[in-house]
Formats: structure tokens, C-alpha cells, sequence
């Protein structure tokens, strides 16, 4: 195990894989960053520090620093990916993928299903989402409900480092274009990583970061260690809840959702995207029509209101979602009759 | 499918909870007819003797003569046709549930032990919640027929507990002639509730956004009770408003309960003739130039009556009684804070002019909520008037440590009979006194009524 920033374990993952196969290539805005300043090439090393180094090891055939462009960007992984390259294309914020939505959505999301099973697209999309950083409302945002509904796309986002480097792994070697969101406000935070050059998690499989019997938490990402800090705190009063990391949206665990809410009966869905047709909202509706007859109260969305994010910082932060509000959510459901 | 029926303990009356089983008419593999007695059944109050209501075989005795009391609703014995295999009964017992539960938690949770078969361990290549599975052992459902619901047919339990439930039998409303949408510019809500009640609602105006006919604006054409034929009464929602106990109510509350469940009380009713008193009172407030009410005459005359009955005139404090020789007459007025009982102090001692006086300054002091602790403290008696709101008599409940209260009614016309024997009409008083049996008995309340009554009725001697 080593001790590792969530930005290192994405920088490693991808040298680690770009080492095992050769046919492993990065492109981006700025993932190399210095080209023609006194610097040189390595000079910046991309915005989030999730590409140093990597120019200088594998050189411009597999490290491409891209005009701005995401529609170029990800149209060039579409077909770097279908000529058998693993192409990991990084759009710098989430917000931007409205630029290039052709071709994730009609290109990448449907080659496979579009020429019958017999063309593969294993491209990796990684890009930082997330607000909480005053980047007002075109640079803060969560792009996962757009993406997680589109047949043909596999969603992923990572809370952990280790969960980064085992989802980013599987990501790589997955014969199927995938998503990869990196939360901005995560990549400083650290975390025990294991040294096996194949650890992998395999898509679907959601973790339970607390157990409990009372109600269940689902959420992903930054919000996951509020959802914990609550779990935490309810402990002493006895009440035992269930985190749920989903680690992947689409696939999505539901199994894990359903067995939880099987026993709690008692449902929050905490997510940092608006509420409407969400992955909250999409949650609740799993629960109330698998699990119906368990439901103890009504699913719960912690959620942002149906609004742009603010700039304001105080505006941003009662904007998102909180300790105290997935707190109160939690003990709403319980106080349900 | 055979007909196996469940026989269970029955439920005889709210209050049953549970029966003994006493004895077993039919034999276990017997055959029985429709209007046999099967069983005796004992409940804590009576012994019942159980007809069979159909035709069958007794095939299963679950619960032998003389086992231990069974809650209400237990498998007690499964009868069936004749050649139903012992397979077919044992899988119909797995499964049974009662159909009506016990009403009492108790009885519930007793009978969580006795009719849950051991579970079946299922041996499946089904994928199934743990949750599920479990339902599934515990109740020996068979899940090869269900269709998961969850992801790829997985089985949640969900789909487990819909298998194990009857079939439902919803109730449906149907359809409802809807009015189109392109004649009336009205919310779908407005357009049913038209429908409903038969309005037209072309031409009318409606008040919603852009003139969007709302739901208030069909109800306002439906507002007069007329209703449709057969339209079914439709309750409105009907909250509580909730108000807690402010400090008057409190205390109030808490002193009248315990004064009626700790105090014996007693109570003798009587009435007075009023007529002298009414006449005396209109003389007097002319020559004396007082308002003094007839309440005011009732104090003067009641503690007069309890100065010279001063086994009446006490208080009870613990295992002593407190004698006065002064009477101080609570009375009983309403104020906005509730009811309070402000005291006129030695009453016995006061003109009827003076007491007039103090009332009035006590009930001036109530109604706006003034009243100190001083002003209520103490009294030997209380006097309760209802009269001006009509009540005929009423009864009273003692404000301890008192030991008596008067319950004074309105004043009303009555028949009586004249000395020389004709018909006439009189006024009376109705008087309820009650009494604290602990400090005070019959005679000596007695006594003390007949006083008060002789006073009102002569009223001449409130002025000695």
C-alpha cells in the first residue's frame, strides 16, 4: 500500500498503464502544457497536475497536446479508439462536454451497438467536475446525470484514491468508451492505495463505506464524506446507517441499493447535480418501485435547488448540499409516520 | 388445486384476545357435517361450543384439547376433502397466514413462536436478495415461478412478499366523461371535478394563469350543496388545531382531577322560590342605591348559612379538617385566561351593598386578567352560577382544599300550587351542593341547604 493524493493515483494509473500497453495514448488541452515557453514542454504539466511527467517518458506520439477544441479532442479519441488505439482524452472541466456531445453521445455511446457488436470503442473520457470552488455556474457543474442516461456509456465516479486507481485501471483495459469524472475538490485529498500493478474494480460493484440497519445514504464522490461525517455522528445516538458508494453510475449496483433498502426500509440520495430527472431522483424511483414494500418513508433527495450555480461563495455554499442538510434529510425519513 | 381450509382460534368480541382449545368433538382423520359441533373453545369469560360450518375431514389437529390458551387468529386445526394427501397439508401449513391478525401487539408478539414453520433451506441458481431468500425459507414459497424484478430477473422482496400475498382486488373508479380539452381552456383537475358535477364549462371565465379555469373556479359554480345524485359525501381534511395547556389551564386541569378522583363526592339538589328575592332585590337596589345581582344575594346568603353551619364552612387539608368560624365565598368566573375563582372575604360579615361592591372589583379584575394570587388564595366555599347562560342545573366539582361547591341554575317559571290549592306560578332556583363526603355528611349538608333555600325565600334576613 502507499499512501497517495487522488491526483497522484490518477497520474500513476495512467503511467502505469500507458507502461503495459503501448497502445495507451493521452491527449488534452494542456496536458503537456508548455509547449514553446522558456520552461519547455513540462513547464505546467496540465491544470491538475494528473499528466506530469508523461510527455517526458512516452514523448508526442502518446502524449498530445490538443488545439481548444473538445469536439477535436474527443472526435480524435473516437477514432484513435476504433483504428485500436486506448486513448484516455481529458476535457479540463465536465462543463464542456455540451461542446463536444456529438461526439460522445452519437459517436463514441454508439458505435458498438451501431455496427452490430462488431466494432469496439475503448476510449476513456476523463474530466474534473464539481463545485465548491467560486467557478460560477459554466465551470462548477456535475455533468453524471446527462452522461449516466445515455445508453452506451459507462459513468464512473471515483471517491477515493484507491477507488481511482482500480476504477481508472478498469477503465483503460474496458473494451467500451467510459466516463471518467474527477471530482476538482477531491484531488488533494490522500488515501491508501495498493501497489498491484493490475488492481482493478470491476464496474457495478458499489462499496459500502458504512454499515448500518437504519437507513441508507447513496451518493458518490466529494459528497460521500459528508454522507459519512453524518453516518458518524448518528452512530451515538444509535442509528445505523448505510453509506453507498456507488463508484459507477451506469452500470449501476442496484442490488446493493435494493438489499440495503430491504432492511432499512429508509432512503436518502445525496447528490451535488440538480434534482430534476437526476440521479436522485433516479434512485428514489428504483427504491419506490423495487422495494415498495419496504419503504418505511418516502426516498429523499439531497440535492441543489433547480437553479445554475451561484458565484457567490455564500450563495455556492447554500447552494450545495451539506452535512447539516443530509443530516436533517436523514433524520426526516426516520421521524416519517 | 384441493380444498384445504384453515380452521382458527376465533375471535369472539373486541376484547378477545386469546381461547383454550378445551376439547375436540371430531377425531383428527374424521369426517364432519356441516352444523357438527368440532370443539369446545374457552375464553376468560365463557365456554363456547364450535360449529362446522361446511362439510369436510378433519385432517390436521395443530393445537391438541387442553394445550395452553392460543392467541386469537392461530392455525388451530386444516381441514380438507377426503383423500387430500398428508404432502398437500403439510405444504398448505408452510404457507398459511392468518388472514386477520390479532388486534392486540401482545398477542402478536406471543404468537411470533408457535405457527412459523422451520424455515426451508432453497437450493436455486436464482439470483435473490438476502432479504428475499430469507422471506422465501421462512415461509416455504416456491420461487422458481416468480419473475424477478430486479436486474436481469433478479428477485427482490419485493416480488417475494407480492408472491406470498392474495391476489388484490382493487377497487376502481373507471372512467369519467372529461370535457375536450380544445372547448375549455381549464386544468385537468378543474375538468374532473366538471365532470364530476355535470357543470358546463363553456363560457365560464376562468381565474387562473393567462384565464386557465381552475380547480377553485369549478368549486365556486358547485359551491351551493347541490350535490349530484348519488354523489358520495367527500370529508375535507379535518385537522387538529392543536393548543397546549397555557399556565391557567395547567393548573386548572390538574386541580379538578385531583379533586374528582381523590375527593368522595356527594350531591343533594333542591331548589328556592325566587320571587320574594327578586322583589326584595328591585326594592333594595332602589332604596340603597346598589347594583347588587342576584349572585351577590346568593354569596350573602350562603355564607350567612355557613356561619351558622360551620361543619359546612371547612377546609380539608390531609387527614384534618380546617373549621371557620367566616365564611370566604369563592366565586366561579369565567375569564379569558380560563376559569378562575376569586374570593369575597368573609362574606358573612359584609353587606349584601359591600359584597356587590367586592364582586364587581373581582370580576373587573378577572376579565382583564389582574387577579394576584392573593385575591383567589383560601375560601371555605364555592358558588358556581350558570344560570345566565340557561342551564337548568348542573353539578359541580368541588375546588379543594374546599369541601363544598354550589351549583346555582337559572332561574325559571314553574307551576306550583298556592295555599288556598289553586295553580300558580312561581320562580325557582335550581341548587345543586356538592359535598365532600370525607369532612362533611348528609345531615349536616342537608341542614346547611335547607338554611340556604329558607334564606332565599325569605330574603328579609340577608339584611340583619
Amino acid at each position: 500500500m502507499s499512501n497517495m493524493m487522488y491526483r497522484a493515483a490518477v497520474l500513476s494509473t495512467i503511467m502505469e498503464e500507458m507502461e503495459r500497453d503501448p497502445n495507451v495514448v493521452v491527449l488534452g488541452e494542456d496536458v503537456v502544457g508548455g509547449m514553446g515557453t522558456e520552461g519547455g514542454p513540462e513547464a505546467i504539466g496540465g491544470i491538475w497536475s494528473t499528466s506530469t511527467g508523461l510527455y517526458d517518458r512516452f514523448g508526442a506520439t502518446r502524449v498530445i497536446d490538443t488545439p481548444i477544441s473538445e469536439s477535436a479532442i474527443v472526435g480524435a479519441a473516437a477514432g484513435l479508439a476504433l483504428s485500436g488505439k486506448r486513448p484516455i482524452a481529458e476535457l479540463m472541466f465536465a462543463d464542456f462536454i455540451g461542446v463536444s456531445l456529438d461526439q460522445i453521445w452519437n459517436q463514441i455511446a454508439k458505435f458498438r451497438y451501431m455496427f452490430g457488436g462488431k466494432t469496439r470503442c475503448p476510449a476513456v473520457i476523463r474530466m474534473a467536475y464539481g463545485a465548491g470552488y467560486n467557478a460560477a455556474a459554466q465551470h462548477s457543474q456535475s455533468v453524471h446525470q446527462i452522461l449516466t442516461g445515455m445508453p452506451g456509456l459507462k459513468v464512473v465516479m471515483p471517491t477515493t484514491p484507491a477507488d481511482v486507481k482500480g476504477l481508472l485501471r478498469t477503465a483503460i483495459r474496458d473494451d467500451d468508451p467510459v466516463i471518467f469524472l474527477e471530482h476538482k475538490a477531491l484531488y488533494a485529498t490522500t488515501g491508501e492505495v495498493p501497489d498491484d500493478r493490475d488492481f482493478m474494480i470491476p464496474f457495478g460493484h458499489a462499496r459500502l463505506s458504512r454499515a448500518g440497519g437504519d437507513v441508507t445514504i447513496i451518493s458518490s464522490g466529494l459528497l460521500l464524506g459528508m454522507c459519512e461525517a453524518v453516518a458518524d455522528k448518528l452512530k451515538g445516538e444509535g442509528i445505523g446507517c448505510d453509506v453507498i458508494d456507488l463508484r459507477t453510475t451506469s452500470p449501476l449496483d442496484e442490488e446493493t441499493i435494493l438489499d440495503s433498502v430491504e432492511v432499512t426500509g429508509r432512503v436518502v440520495v445525496v447528490d451535488e447535480a440538480p434534482p430534476r430527472c437526476g440521479l436522485g431522483a433516479d434512485l428514489c424511483a428504483l427504491v419506490a418501485e423495487k422495494a415498495f414494500s419496504s419503504l418505511k418513508a418516502p426516498p429523499l433527495q439531497v440535492t441543489p435547488p433547480h437553479t445554475p450555480i451561484p458565484f457567490a461563495r455564500e450563495l455556492e455554499s447554500a447552494y450545495l448540499p451539506s452535512v447539516d442538510k443530509i443530516e436533517a434529510a436523514v433524520r426526516r425519513v426516520l421521524a416519517w409516520r | 388445486m384441493p380444498d384445504i381450509r384453515p380452521f382458527c382460534m376465533p375471535k369472539w368480541g373486541i376484547e378477545m384476545t386469546e381461547g383454550t382449545l378445551a376439547d375436540w368433538k371430531v377425531a383428527e382423520g374424521d369426517t364432519f357435517a356441516k352444523g357438527q359441533l368440532l370443539c369446545l373453545i374457552e375464553t376468560s369469560k365463557i365456554t363456547n361450543e364450535v360449529e362446522a360450518e361446511y362439510d369436510a375431514v378433519l385432517a390436521r389437529v395443530l393445537v391438541p384439547a387442553g394445550a395452553e390458551a392460543q392467541p386469537v387468529g392461530t392455525l388451530l386445526a386444516v381441514t380438507a376433502q377426503a383423500g387430500t394427501s398428508a404432502e398437500e397439508i403439510d405444504a398448505f401449513i408452510a404457507v398459511f397466514r392468518p388472514a386477520n391478525a390479532p388486534t392486540n401487539p401482545n398477542a402478536a408478539t406471543r404468537e411470533e413462536p408457535a405457527p412459523a414453520p422451520a424455515p426451508r433451506p432453497i437450493q436455486t441458481n436464482r439470483a435473490i436478495s438476502p432479504e428475499a431468500l430469507k422471506l422465501a425459507e421462512a415461509s416455504g414459497l416456491d420461487i422458481e415461478p416468480i419473475e424477478g424484478s430486479g436486474r436481469h430477473g433478479r428477485i427482490t422482496l419485493q416480488d417475494v412478499q407480492q408472491a406470498l400475498n392474495a391476489p388484490a382486488r382493487p377497487v376502481l373508479v373507471g372512467t369519467l366523461a372529461l370535457a375536450e380539452e380544445g372547448k375549455a381552456f381549464a386544468s385537468p383537475l378543474a375538468r374532473r371535478i366538471a365532470a364530476q358535477h355535470g357543470i358546463d364549462l363553456s363560457g365560464v371565465k376562468g381565474t387562473g394563469p393567462r384565464g386557465r379555469i381552475s380547480k377553485a373556479d369549478v368549486l365556486a359554480l358547485v359551491a351551493t350543496p347541490a350535490p349530484m345524485q348519488g354523489a358520495a359525501f367527500a370529508p375535507v381534511p379535518n385537522p387538529p388545531a392543536i393548543v397546549p395547556f397555557d399556565r391557567v389551564r395547567k393548573v386548572v386541569a390538574q386541580r379538578l382531577t385531583q379533586a374528582k378522583q381523590e375527593i368522595p363526592h356527594f350531591y343533594l339538589r333542591s331548589s328556592a322560590r325566587l320571587d320574594e328575592l327578586l322583589a326584595l332585590r328591585k326594592t333594595a337596589n332602589l332604596v340603597l342605591g346598589a347594583r347588587a345581582s342576584i349572585n351577590d344575594y346568593l354569596v350573602r346568603a350562603a355564607a350567612l348559612a355557613l356561619a351558622r353551619h360551620p361543619d359546612v364552612n371547612v377546609q380539608v387539608h390531609g387527614a384534618t379538617i380546617h373549621r371557620f368560624a367566616h365564611a370566604d365565598v369563592a366565586i366561579a368566573v369565567a375569564s379569558p385566561n380560563g376559569l378562575v375563582t376569586p374570593v369575597v372575604r368573609q362574606a358573612d360579615r359584609q353587606s349584601v351593598t359591600q359584597i356587590a361592591q367586592a364582586t364587581a372589583a373581582l370580576i373587573d379584575k378577572a376579565k382583564a386578567g389582574r387577579l394576584s394570587l392573593g385575591d383567589m388564595e383560601g375560601g371555605t366555599f364555592s358558588i358556581s352560577n350558570l344560570g345566565m347562560f340557561g342551564v337548568e342545573e348542573f353539578t359541580a366539582i368541588i375546588n379543594p382544599p374546599q369541601a363544598a361547591i354550589l351549583a346555582v341554575g337559572a332561574a325559571a317559571r314553574a307551576v306550583c300550587e298556592r295555599p288556598d290549592g289553586s295553580a300558580g306560578f312561581e320562580t325557582r332556583l335550581a341548587l345543586t351542593l356538592s359535598v365532600d363526603h370525607r369532612a362533611i355528611d348528609g345531615a349536616a349538608a342537608a341542614q346547611f341547604l335547607a338554611t340556604l333555600k329558607g334564606l332565599i325565600e325569605a330574603p328579609e334576613a340577608l339584611f340583619a
